[in-house]
């Protein structure tokens, strides 16, 4: 019986100093990572302006709040959500266009890729100014050569456009992002053995038909990652709407980081951990959600 | 060393993590008090020496400060003042918890309006009610600085948040410099429309500079000089007629400005005005030292776009008492802080910042040897407005008011964006 239970007990007897190598590592996760994280979570129960010693433990009333007496917390949800479909479906169909065309190891293609490839490297801010002058409506970029090929009529405010800002900048984002994404599809469309198209060929398949039965299959995993990345990354694009639509950004352009960085800066620290946590809620959600939906694995797999 | 199992490891673990829990669950108020902040008692008295800090978000005012700092070094041996500068949106942001705890701040600046009075209620500040700096301002515009029966800040700069005016063009059209009622206005708009230039530069894609004209447009038409204030505290309505008639106003502005004026960013708006292609800058005299470096060579004088429509306006201008300068509460080093705001608040230091920054100052006896500031130096004498959109407390509040007008510019009607203005009003309430 004894026997049994140090069975029970201790099935792995180890060297307890062995233990002590992660914790540095544990240390450093809960102080850094641990730690504010559950203190967001303690802020948002309560009304904390951020700065006085004075607080009241409010339950669940901030959470409440976010989403019926705050309009602009549900118009940036609202424009986030509107954001990230955007973004995913034009970043996704794009950088795989992108990667089928450019796909051969051809010197021309190196040049085009890198020349794709490039805005990934700028940072954000910068990305953020450039667009930000090719929108504007006086001395842009994209008015200005609408007027020289003569089509005026074209030209616009762009950014200054409530039902259209949402939209340009959605292009700016995809611009930035989707040669890096490009670089994951050619990883795909690369590991695809040659040998499938020439079989493919000789049966007499077209291009399409190619696509569907072979290409697909084999980038369907990467989809499920760039369609993964794409979506975190937009619902974080903080820096780049803040670069491009100033600060605040007018109500068109504010999304979920935004809002939650204008309730901090007003000084209601409480209601913006709580709006944080419906933020980190949202994204874990819709990953969850995509990678439950987009089951996009080769057959076998 | 004897070993021990898998699960009293984790057992150890675990209680390493509840622990975390429970120091987590610290008040939030309580472990993050600003370091030995008393509330507002004069600065400490001592030598002045040591390394302070100068907290502020005027990175185009770094080369002015600098030479400050070497004049006041060279008064002070052993003394070091050192720059911490922030963007103002980052400042206006964090500025608080930046200077809270006094890492950087040991003299700091505040904006006028709902980041004073953070800074205030934080017990930042020390009372300079009887310092020697106070002595050396103009009285009437050190309020912006006051709490209660405290002098917490001293506002250091004044500026004039209303459209600057290219005079060669003004003069070339023929149009009045300095119109009595809305109609004069909009008929000086109508002469400089006709002379073939854009009448007004305005800047609607800009939050923070496109928000300045509001100071102009509801100074006359507010019923109170606490407009905002009351607007915040639901005891007046955007919906109100005195509201609806001003966005109405704006209404009127529409085709006197830029095509596509609330997708314009600053800068452009700001190049519009400079290379002569229109008539006013609707910002303020805080940019007179941005145009100039933009290559503008023009006279340049302010118009106030007067909204009254029987010529009795109560306000012929609008002015702000901003960049108000503090010494901190929690500063190891008040006496040296203390030392560096009385030295520039002097009337030759401070006029020395003046006339290298084209900005108009609060302190007294200043001899503006800058032509710009010559030129505007009369609307120091004028009976103009305290900036109204500073009295707002809550951000929400004062950009959804703001919003209001740039929507009524984009083509919405004046009921509709009132209305809207007021549904946030209504959920900040």
């Amino acid at each position: 019986m004894e026997a049994a239970s140090k069975k029970r007990r201790s099935p792995t007897r180890v060297n307890p100093a062995l233990y002590l190598f992660p914790l540095p590592a544990v240390a450093i996760i809960a102080v850094f990572l641990v730690m504010p994280t559950l203190q967001a979570f303690q802020y948002a129960i309560t009304d904390w302006n951020g700065f006085s010693a004075a607080f009241n433990y409010v339950g669940v009333d901030n959470f409440v709040r976010a989403f019926t007496k705050d309009s602009l917390f549900t118009n940036a949800l609202t424009n986030n959500l509107k954001f990230v479909l955007l973004v995913v479906i034009a970043q996704t169909l794009f950088s795989l266009l992108l990667a089928l065309l450019l796909t051969k190891n051809s010197r021309g293609n190196v040049v085009l890729r890198a020349l794709f490839f490039f805005p990934t490297i700028l940072s954000s801010v910068s990305v953020a100014f450039i667009w930000k002058f090719i929108y504007d409506p006086n001395f842009g970029l994209a008015n200005s050569a609408l007027g020289a090929i003569g089509l005026e009529g074209l030209q616009g405010s762009y950014l200054g456009n409530n039902s259209q800002a949402l939209y340009w900048v959605a292009v700016t984002q995809v611009w930035f992002h989707a040669g890096q994404m490009m670089v994951v599809y050619i990883a795909g469309l690369q590991a695809i053995p040659r040998e499938l198209y020439e079989a493919a060929e000789m049966d007499g398949a077209n291009k399409w038909q190619q696509f569907k039965s072979i290409t697909w299959p084999f980038v369907a995993p990467a989809t499920s990652i760039v369609v993964a990345y794409t979506t975190v990354q937009s619902f974080k694009a903080f820096d780049l709407i803040l670069g491009i639509a100033g600060n605040p950004p007018k109500g068109s352009l504010d999304i979920l980081s935004t809002r939650i960085y204008s309730t901090f800066a007003n000084s209601e620290f409480g209601y913006a951990a709580a709006q944080s946590i419906i933020f980190m809620g949202m994204i874990a959600l819709v990953t969850w959600l995509q990678r439950r939906l987009l089951r996009l694995t080769p057959k076998g797999e | 060393m004897s070993q021990i199992s898998r699960r009293q490891a984790m057992a150890v673990l675990g209680a390493l993590g509840l622990g975390a829990t429970a120091a987590a669950c610290a008040g939030p108020g309580g472990s993050t008090a600003p370091g030995g902040a008393t509330g507002p008692s004069a600065p400490a008295t001592g030598a002045i020496t040591g390394r302070v800090s100068f907290a502020h978000w005027r990175g185009e005012d770094k080369a002015v400060f600098d030479e400050l700092i070497k004049r006041f070094a060279a008064k002070n041996a052993g003394v070091e003042v050192a720059q911490d500068i922030s963007t103002s949106n980052d400042y206006n942001a964090q500025g608080l918890q930046k200077v809270r705890g006094a890492a950087i701040g040991d003299a700091f600046a505040t904006f006028r309006g709902a980041q004073f009075n953070n800074f205030s209620e934080a017990g930042i500040y020390t009372e300079l009610k009887n310092s020697k700096a106070v002595g050396n301002y103009q009285k009437g515009l050190l309020t912006a600085g006051q709490s209660g029966d405290s002098q917490l800040g001293l506002p250091y700069q004044v500026v004039f948040p209303m459209p600057m005016a290219n005079m060669d063009l003004f003069d070339k059209a023929g149009a009045e410099l300095a119109p009595k009622d809305w109609d004069a206005f909009l008929g000086m708009c109508e002469k400089l429309a006709a002379s073939g230039v854009v009448p007004i530069s305005w800047p609607g894609g800009d939050v923070g500079n496109g928000g300045q004209l509001f100071n102009c447009m509801i100074a006359n038409n507010a019923p109170v000089d606490d407009m905002c204030a009351q607007i915040e505290q639901g005891k007046l309505k955007c919906t109100d007629d005195w509201f609806i008639r001003m966005l109405n106003q704006y209404k009127d502005l529409v085709p006197y400005l830029q095509p596509n004026a609330t997708g314009t960013a600053v800068e452009p708006a700001q190049n519009l005005f400079s290379q002569g292609k229109a008539a006013m800058l609707a910002t303020g005299s805080y940019h007179i030292a941005a145009v100039r470096n933009l290559g503008a060579t023009f006279p340049i004088e302010l118009v106030f776009p007067n909204t009254s429509t029987d010529g009795n306006a109560k306000y012929e201008g609008a002015y702000n008492a901003t960049f108000i300068l503090g010494v901190n509460s929690a500063s190891k080093n008040q006496a040296a802080a203390a030392a560096w705001i009385d030295f520039l608040s002097e009337p030759a230091n401070a006029g020395y910042y003046a006339n290298q920054t084209a900005q108009h100052v609060s302190v007294k006896d200043v001899e503006y040897t800058n032509s710009d500031l010559k030129r505007l130096s009369p609307w120091l004498d004028k009976k103009t407005a305290l900036a109204a959109r500073f009295q707002f407390q809550n951000l929400d509040v004062r950009n959804a008011v703001e919003a209001s007008a740039t929507a009524v510019i984009s083509g919405t009607s004046p009921e509709q964006a009132a209305e809207a203005a007021q549904k946030i009003v209504d959920e900040r309430l």
